[in-house]
């Protein structure tokens, strides 16, 4: 059997150290999270392309120039593809068009309108007529701030209900547990999204909230088997309950996460690159969400009940 | 189980699903209705977009044969004139590329896919196939801001009179200090109701969404959604599978009111001081042979070249000045008509000046329906008024005789006629050269009621699906492919357990799929990923079970009682986690918005239904194969564990 117990204030102090090294890289390093399309706005274009040119030559000019594009192909049939860049791109995009203008128009060098350069950028660089842009405009986030306000309102409100009815279906202390856990999972995210500069998008939020359900899933059924052995075991120490009950439930645990993670890994191997971050997350979460219930809730169960001991 | 009926119970429930889902596999008839006028047009032209169509269908439409359509296009068009196409899966966004490609073929509005007899029978005809959303298959969205500077200064002018009336009654010195008290008191009032609380703003875009809602609705092609903005005063309309259709901008456009004005005094003459001047100008241009120097003729070529509304304002604004109307009395209008020409478009054709308070509005004008008048100007619409309107409308016609009366339809004036007597009995007539569908929209928009704000258009574009077809197609191949491998790896791991986690895995989603099309629920992105976790929770359910099941068998139970044992052990502990997920699901589908809502909504519903089929089902299952087979060993992972049956 193996002892989770002795781990407990290793796991505690890791997670906490690679979160705010987590956070470190994503503001000192990165400057903050990734800038998307559905969360900053940015400029968006809907091209015809001509027979010849595919995604991975435009993908390969926007690469060459170092600018983050997203292409996403619309139409199969009539070649059409849509073209999403962050307004951070802007600056890149403005050199671009610089470095290529003639000598003329670089003395009367004004600022125009975002669009206009990207628009220039377009025609200039792929080749294209005016015609072949089928639209092209600034748009604004589609999930702007106040998916921040109402995220933390509703973790905040989550937190309070579970914590009511975990205490009166377990006890405080696990209600504990369990908000922790589902705090650290989503900071240990967030903290992988912004380290590796995952976008956010609605995609990313729903895989998100995915973990975070799968998370309290399988923290509460070790807290169950917790329950269920306290039940009759008194002899034992908490610690040695809750050792008990992290090895009876492993076959569980492991059984699941594999079943889970053969269904999220089709989707890398099938193919659907603008689903990777999707699945990647998902992948994170179910490491994260398992780790969390065995590393993180249960520890911190124990230590508060050890608490408890130490009061009486 | 102690009772052997309740066995049946969970069939029912899976059987019921199975019907409620059978529109979306069912083999469905799509009626493709001819447009009348394709019949009027020259042969050769009309022959040209059938073959068009001809060809689309089998390079396109049918490429993979899957349809069949009677009667054969190639024989001509069908008596009927209807052609109905039948085969299975034909989805919302193909029925609006057929129309939307072949717009002068068919008859968009009147395309209809058959309900089946479910349909008919649960949702009065309503389609109950699972829709996608935007961020999946794509679609139009328009964003529509409501213009509330315009709605006061309208809702102003329709109490010019009263307003008016009232200052008299407070400056003139005959009246009892009660009586200006009171009118004190009205102009208040009057006053708080042009102040725009949020809460207002907030009433009013919710009964201009109600409108756009129904008038969508009534459309039976798309799913539309709309949803307010609150902070950005505007209202959202989400139209998934719409590549371009003008019928349904046309539909979301119409946000024009139906008002009644009166035009300025004419002492007799034809027309009034104002509008004589400017017919002498005008007149004078033409003679001159400088027709095209007129102010008509300025605003037609406006028209002609889709000047945009506010374009077209700042120039009757230009002419209110040029011909220094007074603009606290009165507003300059087109009068609007079509040409002799059957199809002429219609155009303003000369320029009227109106009173500016509004004699009668939208809203005192229920019911009306439009009505072919031979002998007269073709297609007119009557109406009946509410109790106050009549009353009003009694009024005016009583003491404006021999003054004309605009009808006003938004902003183009399309007839005026002379009152000739008092009109009572709140029914009445707008006359004007309608075409038929004219005036079957505007006697639309009056009867449901002209949106309570004008909306402008602040945003309308064509948006892809948020991951592109190509990965929404691979996509939900590998999340398909997934979960036959999760249910494969089932099997391997629980062997014949294994088998009945999956039935009651394939059972939860078809309830779910029920329950959600019933619903009228519209997939999206998020919701699908709910369903993926309840999927989830609902194999590690089974896991659960299973691993319970072969503690009991390892320390010596028999079957039925380790079976027994194991449903009953794992029982609080599936409950107690799906219940705390679940209460995170409400608090989501209470507070949350857009992607977390339709993640939320999917998560609550799936829960209940994996919690019915892990703990009901799958357990009846479980003990039907234990009676049926009288089983002798049950093999749970892969160390084999013998038990006795007893």
């Amino acid at each position: 059997m193996f002892n989770f117990s002795k781990y407990k204030y290793i796991s505690l102090s890791a997670s906490l150290v690679c979160i705010i090294i987590g956070f470190f890289i994503t503001y000192i390093v990165h400057n903050g999270f990734a800038h998307s399309l559905d969360f900053n706005g940015g400029l968006r274009a809907v091209l015809q392309l001509s027979e010849k040119e595919n995604k991975e030559s435009i993908t390969k000019f926007f690469d060459s120039n170092e600018i983050k594009a997203i292409v996403i192909l619309i139409d199969r049939e009539k070649n059409q593809y849509q073209i999403d860049v962050g307004l951070d791109s802007i600056p890149r995009i403005i050199d671009y068009n610089l470095k290529n203008s003639t000598i003329e128009s670089k003395a009367n060098k004004q600022q125009k309108p975002k669009i206009e350069e990207f628009i220039l950028m377009l025609t200039s660089g792929i080749g294209l007529v005016n015609e072949d842009i089928l639209s092209a405009d600034e748009v604004g986030a589609v999930v702007g701030n106040e998916l921040t306000s109402t995220g933390i309102s509703l973790l905040v409100y989550t937190m309070i209900i579970m914590t009511i009815y975990l205490s009166f279906r377990f006890q405080f202390k696990y209600a504990l547990g369990a908000s922790f856990a589902l705090l650290h999972d989503l900071l240990f995210t967030l903290a992988f999204m912004g380290a590796f500069q995952i976008k956010p998008s609605v995609p990313i939020i729903a895989a998100l909230l995915t973990l975070l359900g799968y998370s309290i899933n399988d923290t509460i059924v070790i807290f169950d088997r917790i329950r269920e052995n306290l039940g009759g075991k008194n002899d034992f120490s908490f610690s040695e309950v809750m050792n008990i009950s992290i090895n009876q439930t492993l076959g569980r645990t492991i059984n699941t996460s594999i079943a889970t993670l053969i269904s999220i890994v089709a989707i890398i191997f099938g193919g659907a690159t603008e689903l990777f971050d999707f699945a990647y997350v998902l992948i994170f979460g179910v490491f994260i969400g398992t780790y969390s219930s065995v590393f993180i809730a249960a520890p911190v169960v124990e230590i508060y009940s050890n608490l408890e001991k130490k009061s009486t | 189980m102690k009772s052997s009926t309740w066995i049946f119970f969970p069939f029912i429930i899976l059987i019921i699903a199975v019907v409620l889902l059978y529109p979306n596999f069912a083999t469905r008839q799509l009626e493709l209705v001819i447009n009348p006028d394709y019949k009027t047009l020259p042969i050769e032209e009309s022959e040209i977009i059938l073959n068009n169509f001809i060809k689309r269908w089998k390079s396109d439409y049918n490429s993979n044969g899957k349809y069949t359509i009677t009667p054969d296009p190639e024989k001509g068009i069908p008596e009927n004139l209807i052609f109905t196409v039948t085969g299975r899966f034909i989805t919302s966004a193909q029925i609006n590329q057929i129309s939307q490609e072949n717009i002068k073929l068919f008859l968009e509005s009147k395309n209809i896919l058959i309900p089946t007899e479910i349909e008919r029978f649960l949702k009065k005809g309503k389609s109950m196939t699972i829709k996608l959303g935007l961020d999946l298959q794509g679609g139009m969205r328009v964003v529509l801001k409501g213009d509330f500077e315009n709605y006061i200064v309208k809702l102003k002018s329709l109490y010019t009179k009263e307003i008016s009336d009232l200052n008299e009654i407070i400056s003139s010195k005959d009246k009892s200090p009660d009586e200006k008290e009171k009118a004190k008191k009205r102009l208040e009032d009057l006053e708080n109701s042009f102040e725009l609380t949020e809460t207002r703003k907030l009433i009013e875009l919710e009964k201009a969404k109600l409108i756009i809602d129904n008038r969508l609705t009534n459309q039976n092609l798309t799913e539309p959604q709309v949803r307010i903005q609150k902070d950005q005063d505007s209202i959202e309309v989400a139209l998934p599978g719409v590549s371009n259709s003008t019928q349904i901008l046309e539909i979301l456009q119409s946000t024009e009111t139906v008002e009644y004005r009166l035009e300025e005094p004419s002492d007799g003459e034809r027309r009034g001081a104002f509008e004589r001047v400017i017919d002498k100008e005008e007149d004078e241009l033409v003679s001159s042979n400088q027709r095209e120097k007129t102010d008509i003729v300025k605003f037609q070529t406006m028209i002609n070249n889709k000047a945009s509304k506010k374009a077209q304002d700042e120039f009757l604004n230009s002419l209110e000045e040029k011909y220094k109307i007074p603009s606290d009395k009165f507003k300059i209008f087109a009068y609007w008509a079509r040409g002799s020409k059957p199809n002429s478009p219609l155009l303003p054709r000369k320029f009227v000046i109106l009173e500016k308070a509004i004699a009668l509005s939208g809203n005192d004008l229920t019911d009306a329906r439009p009505s072919y008048n031979s002998n007269n100007y073709g297609w007119t619409i009557s109406f009946s008024l509410t109790p106050a309107g009549s009353e009003k409308f009694l009024d005016v016609t009583t003491n404006n005789r021999g003054r004309n009366l605009a009808i006003i339809w938004g902003d183009k004036v399309i007839s005026n006629p002379q009152i000739n007597g008092p009109i009572a009995g709140g029914h009445a007539e707008i006359t004007g050269s309608f075409t038929q569908e004219e005036a079957m929209r505007l006697s639309n928009i009056i009867s449901e009621g002209a949106l309570p704000i004008p909306l402008s258009i602040l945003e309308m574009r064509f948006i892809g699906p948020t991951l592109g077809i190509e990965s929404i197609q691979v996509g939900f191949k590998s999340v398909f492919i997934g979960f036959i491998l999760v249910m494969v790896y089932m099997v391997f791991y629980y062997k014949i357990a294994g088998i009945i986690a999956d039935i009651a895995l394939l059972s939860n989603i078809t309830i779910l799929m029920g329950l959600l099309s019933l619903m009228d629920f519209t997939l999206t992105l998020p919701g699908f990923a709910g369903i993926v976790l309840t999927v989830g929770m609902a194999v590690d359910a089974n896991v659960i079970i299973y691993e319970r099941i072969k503690e009991e068998l390892e320390i010596g139970k028999p079957i039925s009682v380790a079976v027994t044992n194991g449903f009953e052990n794992a029982f609080s502990t599936i409950f107690d986690s799906n219940i705390t997920t679940l209460i995170s699901g409400i608090l989501m589908v209470r507070l949350g918005n857009g992607p977390i809502k339709g993640f939320a909504i999917t998560l609550c519903w799936g829960i209940i239904t994996s919690m019915f089929t892990s703990l009901v089902f799958s357990r009846i299952l479980f003990n039907l194969l234990l009676n049926l087979t009288k089983i002798k060993s049950l093999k749970l992972g892969f160390k084999s564990i013998e038990a006795k049956n007893v």
